[in-house]
């Protein structure tokens, strides 16, 4: 996936056939992590029990919303145009800012289905965790471009 | 004697400061998870507490070195708030009373 051009209406990015495959794949996976993942503090004596479940239950709405607006995208007729072998994307700035928490979400979620595992220590590829690794590592690849985006817009602006 | 100038911008500000000293103070600390990318939870920062890019670098070099920063010191609501807003983004924070 790459930028093709950036503009006042946002910005469109150009995509394989492959990438567009690998990209709805990844986004089945969403949500990944449990909200009972997150805690409010680390000190028991400073978090309330009922504190702890707002805290789930606001995380749980968010992914729904999240989930809700990625089903809407990727059944948008406007979005994934083909063009040449390519399709195009074009997507709004607010949207990259879900779109790295939705990748974000998927990459930390396969992290812990993976164990956990040390950049120095790869985990062991079995047939159950291989559909894991992958999405981290291609979640991490499409979240780079959207902050080379999101981090340098003068640099970009001559793709227009 | 002098007469007291007023200045109410800064004097908004000293006042809101002075409460705040007052209330129970919370830390908002995000820890090191070695699965984000450092531009990542640079961007974050940045996002949720709209610092620039260099005091977003350093608290996400903070994180990285030493494996945790603080991020801001402030009233339990806020505090709660931030944590929300950084757990959004799957960033592992919490919010711990100061010592």
């Amino acid at each position: 996936m790459n930028l093709k051009r950036m503009g006042k209406r946002g910005f469109v990015f150009q995509l394989s056939g492959r990438e567009k495959r690998i990209l709805f794949e990844t986004f089945k996976l969403y949500p990944l992590v449990p909200a009972t993942h997150h805690r409010l503090s680390k000190a028991a004596g400073d978090q309330s029990e009922e504190n702890q479940r707002l805290l789930e239950e606001s995380l749980t709405e968010q992914r729904t919303a999240n989930r809700q607006q990625l089903e809407a995208l990727l059944n948008d007729p406007g979005r994934f145009k083909k063009s040449g072998s390519n399709y195009r994307l074009p997507l709004k700035a607010s949207e990259l800012e879900w779109l790295l928490q939705v990748f974000n979400d998927v990459r930390v979620g396969s992290w812990l289905a993976l164990g956990e595992p040390d950049e120095d220590k790869p985990p062991a590829i079995t047939p159950e965790n291989f559909r894991y690794l992958v999405a981290m590592e291609v979640c991490g690849a499409f979240q780079s471009v959207i902050l080379a985006v999101l981090g340098a817009p003068e640099s970009a602006e001559g793709l227009e | 004697m002098a007469e007291t100038e007023v200045l109410p911008d800064i004097e908004h500000v000293e006042k809101t400061d002075s409460q705040s000293d007052l209330a129970p103070a919370w830390l908002v600390i995000c820890w090191n998870d070695p699965i984000n990318l450092m531009t990542y939870v640079s961007h974050v920062f940045q996002a949720v507490f709209g610092w620039n890019r260099q005091k977003a670098e350093f608290h996400m070099l903070q994180v990285h070195r030493q494996g945790k920063s603080v991020l801001v010191r402030t009233t339990m609501e806020k505090a709660e708030h931030f944590v929300h807003e950084l757990q959004k983004y799957t960033l592992h924070a919490t919010m711990e009373r100061e010592p």
